[in-house]
């Protein structure tokens, strides 16, 4: 009987250290992809944005405080970055940005925030060059029916 | 499916109207793909003479279901 109490307070203890010692991990290392509302609370918070399409796609339209760092050039850049320090990385769709974002895990990056689902499903403002472009108004049908075509050559 | 929505559009021409938004490259396409709320490419909204929105294909799409979503808005 003893012996069997043993055993479950041994357990409780373990369960309770074990437990205790995942609550105090920091929750956010890593990789986390994160949904549109989350990375609107990130860039409010002032994490690092960067935005890793072209420059021209970036002229168009980015988020608030985003930096445009092209693919092409992100080894280069990255290089250069405090590793510690948390990374909010987006593209148009989140294909381009899942390779960033692979990359930067790679180098060792510790906090790397993914808006998988790209630009195109933030709803928040954008900027445009110095200007905050507002969001998109409602369209106006036409007098014919439409199709719409989005797609993206990536 | 470049070459079905060719055909397609020529097939439709006068009835339905095209519009076909490179998202990389187009301002306009992107704030459009975010006002219909898609989040995918490709994404394709067939929307009636009314403004009301009446189908929606993601992803590859055959060209007979591309072809029914079309002949519903007429």
């Amino acid at each position: 009987m003893d012996y069997r109490r043993a055993l479950i307070w041994g357990g409780v203890a373990i369960a309770v250290i074990v437990g205790g010692v995942l609550l105090m991990s920091p929750a956010d290392e890593g990789v986390e992809n994160v949904t549109p509302s989350r990375a609107g609370e990130l860039v409010a918070e002032g994490v690092r944005v960067i935005d890793v399409r072209t420059p021209g796609e970036f002229e168009l339209s980015h988020l608030p405080g985003a930096e445009n760092v092209p693919m092409d050039s992100l080894g280069a850049s990255a290089s250069e970055w405090d590793r510690a320090e948390p990374i909010l990385i987006y593209c148009t769709t989140g294909a381009r940005s899942a390779h960033a974002v692979s990359y930067l895990e790679a180098q060792g990056f510790e906090t790397v925030y993914h808006l998988a689902a790209g630009i195109i499903a933030w709803d928040g403002d954008l900027e445009r060059g110095s200007e905050i472009a507002p969001m998109p108004a409602d369209v106006t049908p036409g007098a014919a029916p439409v199709m719409y075509e989005f797609s993206t050559d990536w | 499916m470049k070459p079905v929505v060719d055909r397609l559009k020529q097939e439709y021409e006068g009835r339905v109207e095209f519009r076909i938004y490179d998202v990389d490259k187009s301002s306009e396409g992107q704030e459009l793909m975010r006002s219909y709320g898609a989040q995918y490419v490709p994404t394709f909204v067939f929307v009636n003479s009314d403004g009301v929105e009446v189908d929606r294909a993601v992803g590859e799409t055959s060209e007979a279901e591309m072809r029914r979503m079309l002949d519903a808005l007429e």
